[in-house]
Formats: C-alpha cells, sequence, structure tokens
C-alpha cells in the first residue's frame, strides 16, 4: 500500500522527513523521519502490530489518534509504546507485541 | 467473532458483550461498578473506547437516562506518559 499523495480536503501530500531505515520484526524498511510509526507500517504492507493479551488476537491501527492503545508496539526495547503518535526516528527497532509486552523486546516466537 | 454475545466490548481487557449484560444481571449498575466487577476499562487506554458504550448498555438494559449514568472516575494523567517524565530528568525522555 502507497501512501496518499492526493489528498480531497488537506491536496497534495509530500512526506516531509528524510528517507531513513527502521527495523520491523528484523526487516528493514524504509520510512520518513518524522511521520508516526503506525504510517511507515500501513505503508510497508503491515497490518498486525500485535497480538492480545487474552484471545491471542491481531491487532492493528483503529482510532489512529492515540486514544485506544490498539496499535502499541515494542519500540526500541519499550513495550506499549502507540505507534499513530510516535514519529520515526533513524534505526528504530520496532517488534510486534504480543499480550502485554516485554521491556527490552525480543519476544518474538513466545505466542 | 460472528456471536453478538462474543462481541468485545472493552478492546484492552478483551471483556465480551455477555460478561456486561452478566455483570448488569448481577446488580451492576453504574459504570465504575462494571469496570471493578469485569476489569472493562481498565486496560490500556482508560476506557477512553468502551465506557460510551457500556453507558449505552446500561441505559438499554436498566432504563436509566444516558445523561444520569456517571462517567467513570478519570484520575490523570490524562493520556499514557512513562513514570520517569515525573522526575526531574524526566524531560529527556522520548517515545512519551
Amino acid at each position: 500500500m502507497s501512501r496518499i499523495a492526493e489528498h480531497p480536503i488537506l491536496g497534495p501530500l509530500k512526506p516531509s522527513g528524510r528517507e531513513v531505515s527502521i527495523l520491523v520484526d528484523g526487516e528493514e524498511v524504509i520510512a520518513y523521519e518524522g511521520e508516526m510509526i503506525a504510517a511507515a507500517l500501513m505503508a510497508s504492507g503491515r497490518r498486525v502490530f500485535r497480538y492480545t493479551e487474552k484471545r491471542r488476537e491481531p491487532r492493528g491501527l483503529y482510532c489512529a489518534i492515540g486514544r485506544c492503545t490498539d496499535c502499541v508496539m515494542i519500540v526500541n526495547g519499550i513495550p506499549n509504546v502507540r505507534t499513530c503518535v510516535t514519529p520515526v526516528e533513524p534505526g528504530m527497532i520496532i517488534e510486534t507485541q504480543r499480550g502485554i509486552g516485554r521491556w527490552g523486546g525480543g519476544d518474538h516466537g513466545i505466542h | 467473532m460472528e456471536n453478538e454475545q462474543n462481541r468485545l466490548i472493552c478492546r484492552c481487557e478483551e471483556i465480551t458483550l455477555e460478561e456486561i449484560i452478566q455483570a448488569i444481571d448481577n446488580g451492576c449498575t453504574s459504570l465504575n461498578e462494571i469496570k471493578r466487577y469485569t476489569r472493562a476499562g481498565m486496560g490500556l487506554c482508560q476506557s477512553r473506547v468502551c465506557s460510551r458504550l457500556i453507558a449505552r448498555i446500561i441505559a438499554e438494559k436498566t432504563g436509566k437516562p444516558l445523561d444520569e449514568i456517571v462517567p467513570v472516575t478519570a484520575r490523570p494523567p490524562s493520556r499514557p506518559v512513562r513514570i520517569d517524565i515525573f522526575s526531574p530528568r524526566g524531560c529527556n525522555v522520548k517515545n512519551s
């Protein structure tokens, strides 16, 4: 999925930050510095940001304005970071969160 | 989930419509009571998503008018922040 280039109300949109590289579950993703992490993930085709604690169901963007906490992931080892309101920084390490997450990250495969 | 009873009302704590209705059937009459009885609204988002839904369910089940249903007790901080924000060195914190 690509980014919105032409918006009916906001007009033409161009990413303002420079291209940087972040690591998402071990894979390199090209993002724009300053855009929200969730935007970079959506643009790279990723829809599942975490799995829930009880039902182990996938979750991704829901409210997209920082209220619902459905899009939380482990960012640079910090769990429960709302990716829809957290800007991309170069070299960020983003990980899919399972349940309530774990400090330090690196919990792939526990699921 | 296809089954309506299994529909999630509180997304954070994964509390279903059935559990909310059960809580009301068991005597809960307010948002705070349902919160303590089921954990709905105690999750990461602090009932930003589910409190209106639950208020509506209470209104429909009990006949109580919506504007008489007291909101859940809200305490600061109003958005999730790391605890070290409150420390003297907290101004350096990112990802908050």
